[in-house]
């Protein structure tokens, strides 16, 4: 088939590759901003890993392509585009309804809130088969790939049947996994999109709150976490407490449901989350700062981890960079290492003179006063105990993901504080 | 000679018997252009004296009183730094805190004007260290609660501007809630201490001596709480949850605040004058540096204004005038501040402090003692909320009043109708009430016939000031007019507006009296006082027997 994607960021691309790789003729429209960036320039491809590549063989395939705004010619419009854009898709909605009159098919997969898909089929002519069906992007940083070609769960939200039937001969490829294929109207699928996104976020927040209470009150978080997941009615996942979450959808998505309610007069439990969520990003600082009596003047502190997670080189609402801010706030020297995301970290602070990109994680301990634990990218989970207790020049560990053994750090003479316990 | 034996004011005198008994319907009736002759505008403000008791030879024969009190000199000898407080051989140079950094201002050989802008932008990184939630209390937090430690010019100014210009808060900066405390009795702070968060407050210790017993009690209260609540030692307390604002950097620090977290400013500025310096933190806490710089920017507005402006045109020699007018030729001795704005709710307040700490004076700047009467008592309220208390004696009374009616004639621009309408409800309360106090029950068609407790006499004077919109700038102006018309006064009546002993013994006695409350009571204090210690004696011990 014939698909044209509209979208410049991991959504966009990922549906882009992905569709190519099963064979279709893909177009992807971006912004001429964008368009005119080498791929490799493209922060959204170099942050996802496999991403860069997958894009690069599409197009030496000729089954991908990039292209400008004029071309218009396709089975399928793919709609990826921003939150915030609502307006561009009408306009491409607009355009196209005169440009192909009859059985126009366009997939909504953008997150403009719920309702936005039926207003936009307000646009299209249902009884001459224009029809814009909803499905949202259930794409994790990091594993977008694989979520896209291998999902376990696909939510078509539309009430057409000839929408259905083409969206489904679409998504073919993409079912051998399946275990849910859901059908329902596409308001009810925007809700549920959000409502899970929330619903992760209330769990991550419950989870540190009672982090926080075990900080005070000598239990240990890791325990009280195995004992909760041992609860079938509980389970593990989403249930690991840190030093906050961040990411880019994830949380824009949360912002949004919250003001959903907001609108109506109502404060969300979802607005707490996300307040305490800002807070949670400073633990790591705080427990620093009161190590050192309020004082970290001159102090060098090491930061192991950037990344809003392992697994991508995306800054995106990184607790690291509130952490960073607060330490660079005070005087520290601070000193980060991250495998992936030292470059975006250049970046966001090419004008900061007190901070050091490290390309080594021990080149990062140097001389510190403390290590404080960020992203648990598999490689910081076990460390060379020795050379650090060498190299740092006070031994104290601060575990934003509680990745290290309290005791065996102890057993070496370091100091530890982790995150509830 | 004291100025009421001097020829302009003598020919006050006389001009007052042909205007005293005259009511403002004549003069009304008599001149329909008053508006246009008594209406006069500068710096965002337009005052109308059109309802107060003048005539255009009245306002004549009022410059003539300034232009003989060598008013000119006089504003110049403010401005230039000239030592206008005798009593404590200082000038005062409110107006200097304001002036735009380029203008250099030598006194004493120092340019202060380098100084004061030196002592400003310390405080702007401060504000933008709290605002982008970097300054941190002792667990890391950063600070949500800032409560203004200060009384008098070191409470009422700042809790003035911050009420009136809250909505002025840009959305970029944190959001900061801003506490005032004053009073000695521990009132206020206990009430605010219930309900915030001690890591997350940050205490400013605002005293121009650092030994005001107000203040520092409640001071010494915060950081009790502050250390009972972080098991700290008082010392990393003191560093990291205050800031002093001082004129006395060494007891600042001998009650521990370092240096790095003190603002200065100089004995020069008066504490009723003392808002414009860091003093204003506050303000610029709640409405954020911009805002505050552009409130100081409606002030110097007011500022070239007052030095520049002829006196016939000149605001705050007007306003001055005309009281001086009602005070001195008219006999009115109270003076009414009702602004028809909620936001303005603090400004009678702010005013009080202004015009009776400094002019509440009965001695001459050479000491002779005065046989005319000086600053009135003041006094308002919120004017919708005052026509519901007190308006009552401004119509039926029989004291005579003069009253400043003060409005923005835009609000809500942008905030919905509703809202513009009740507005516009309050300006036409406003314009309703100074049209009766002055012309009485004649504006209506058959008051004659209505039983004498339904009349309404008139003939209250007053002033009406209306701004466009109320903002930092404008309030600023608003303001500064105040002050100069407060000189202005000062100089007719040849006293000195910037000292204030009066204040003074009240405080060394309260100092030996408390010793009384648990030892005898003195047999050297007056029979009313040693009674009263003695009921408060035995009220404790009573209560202590039953605890």
């Amino acid at each position: 088939m014939k698909v044209k994607v509209y979208g410049a960021d991991l959504t966009a691309w990922v549906a882009a590759a992905c569709m190519a790789r099963a064979g279709n003729d893909v177009q992807i429209e971006g912004p001429q901003s964008q368009l005119e960036k080498p791929l490799h320039d493209i922060s959204a491809l170099r942050d996802e890993p496999g991403l860069l590549d997958q894009i690069q063989l599409q197009m030496q395939t000729g089954r991908l392509k990039r292209t400008g705004a004029q071309d218009i010619e396709a089975d399928i419009h793919w709609l990826a585009l921003e939150h915030n854009e609502i307006e561009k898709a009408q306009n491409i909605i607009h355009i196209l309804a005169k440009a192909v009159p009859e059985n126009l098919l366009i997939v909504n997969q953008c997150n403009f809130g719920v309702g936005a898909t039926d207003e936009l089929q307000n646009i299209l002519s249902e009884e001459l088969n224009q029809a814009i069906v909803y499905i949202p992007s259930n794409l994790q940083d990091g594993k977008a790939l694989q979520g896209f070609s291998q999902p376990n769960r696909i939510t078509i939200g539309s009430e057409n049947n000839w929408a259905i039937t083409t969206t489904r001969a679409l998504i073919k490829p993409f079912l051998q996994n399946i275990e849910h294929l859901l059908l329902m109207t596409s308001r009810e699928a925007e809700f549920t999109k959000l409502a899970i996104t929330g619903m992760l976020a209330i769990r991550i927040g419950y989870i540190n709150e009672l982090a926080n209470l075990a900080d005070q009150m000598d239990v240990d978080i890791e325990t009280i976490r195995e004992g909760m997941g041992a609860d079938p009615r509980v389970g593990n996942h989403y249930l690991s407490p840190g030093c906050g979450f961040g990411g880019l959808s994830f949380n824009q998505n949360i912002a949004r449901f919250s003001e959903t309610f907001e609108k109506r007069g109502k404060d969300s439990l979802l607005k707490t989350v996300i307040s305490e969520n800002e807070i949670q990003k400073e633990l790591l600082f705080k427990k620093l700062w009161q190590h050192y009596r309020c004082n970290l003047t001159d102090k060098t502190v090491s930061v192991w981890g950037a990344s809003f997670k392992p697994g991508t080189a995306s800054i995106d609402n990184a607790p690291s960079l509130k952490l960073i801010d607060a330490l660079l706030a005070q005087g520290v020297h601070v000193k980060v290492h991250d495998p992936e995301a030292l470059g975006n970290l250049l970046n966001h602070y090419h004008n900061e003179t007190n901070i050091s990109f490290c390309n080594n994680a021990y080149d990062a301990i140097k001389d510190s006063d403390a290590l404080l634990l960020v992203t648990e990218w598999p490689e910081y989970w076990s460390p060379d105990y020795l050379k650090m207790l060498q190299d740092m020049h006070i031994p104290l560990i601060i575990d934003g993901r509680n990745i290290f053994d309290r005791e065996a750090l102890e057993m070496h003479g370091f100091t530890y504080m982790g995150v509830g316990r | 000679m004291t100025v009421d034996h001097s020829p302009a004011w003598i020919a006050l005198n006389t001009h007052a018997d042909s205007v005293r008994d005259k009511h403002l319907t004549e003069m009304f009736a008599e001149d329909t252009q008053r508006f246009e002759k008594f209406c006069f505008s500068a710096a965002h403000c337009l005052t109308d004296f059109s309802k107060q008791r003048i005539t255009e030879d009245t306002l004549q024969l009022l410059i003539d009183l300034a232009a003989q009190q060598q008013l000119p000199q006089r504003i110049e000898a403010l401005f230039s730094g000239e030592k206008v407080n005798p009593s404590e051989n200082r000038p005062a140079l409110h107006t200097a805190l304001r002036q735009p950094k380029e203008l250099p201002l030598l006194v004493d050989g120092n340019d202060i004007s380098t100084e004061i802008h030196a002592s400003l932008e310390r405080m702007e990184v401060l504000v933008d260290q709290i605002h982008n939630g970097q300054w941190r209390g002792y667990d890391g937090s950063p600070i949500k609660n800032v409560v203004n430690i200060g009384v008098g010019g070191s409470d009422l100014g700042p809790l003035m501007t911050c009420r009136a210009l809250g909505q002025f808060a840009p959305e970029h900066i944190r959001d900061i809630e801003v506490h005032f405390v004053s009073s000695m009795d521990g009132s206020q702070l206990a009430r605010i201490l219930n309900h915030i968060d001690p890591a997350s407050t940050l205490f400013i210790v605002s005293s121009k001596s650092f030994t005001t017993i107000d203040t520092l009690t409640n001071a010494n209260t915060a950081r009790e709480w502050l250390v009972d609540n972080s098991g700290l030692p008082i010392e990393l307390i003191s560093q990291h949850h205050f800031i002093a604002i001082t004129a006395s950097p060494n007891k600042a620090a001998t009650w521990g605040i370092p240096e790095k977290n003190q603002l200065h400013f100089w004995d020069w500025t008066g504490g009723r004058y003392s808002m414009w310096s860091v003093i204003g933190m506050a303000i610029a806490l709640q409405t954020g540096n911009e805002n505050f710089r552009q409130f100081l920017a409606g002030a110097h507005k007011m500022d070239v204004h007052f030095r520049s402006a002829p006196l016939g045109e000149n605001l705050p020699v007007l306003l001055a005038m005309i009281g001086i007018w009602n005070i001195n030729f008219l006999d009115i001795h109270a003076h009414a501040v009702l602004p028809y704005d909620g936001r303005l709710e603090h400004v009678p307040a702010y005013l009080e402090q202004l015009e009776m700490e400094s002019n509440g004076k009965s001695v001459t700047l050479q000491g002779d003692k005065l046989n005319y009467a000086t600053c009135p008592i003041l006094w308002g309220e919120v004017g919708p909320n005052a026509q519901h208390a007190f308006y009552q004696l401004l119509h039926q009374g029989t004291e005579s009043v003069m009253c400043d009616f003060i409005a923005p004639a835009i609000r809500y621009q942008d905030q919905g109708e509703d809202l513009q309408a009740q507005h516009q409800l309050a300006l036409a309360n406003c314009l309703a009430q100074s049209r009766l106090l002055a012309l009485g029950d004649s504006v209506l068609d058959d008051a004659d016939n209505a039983p004498a407790h339904k009349r309404y006499r008139g003939n209250q004077p007053s002033t009406t000031i209306m701004f466009d919109t109320l903002n930092p700038e404008s309030l600023g102006a608003l303001i500064a007019m105040y002050e100069h018309k407060v000189y202005v006064q000062s100089v007719i009546w040849e006293i000195n507006p910037f000292d204030q002993w009066g204040v003074e013994l009240g405080k060394h006695v309260a100092t030996s009296l408390l010793d009384q409350f648990t030892e005898q009571a003195s047999s050297d204090t007056d029979c009313s006082t040693k009674g009263l210690i003695q009921y408060i004696q035995r009220q404790r011990k009573e209560s202590n027997d039953e605890g």
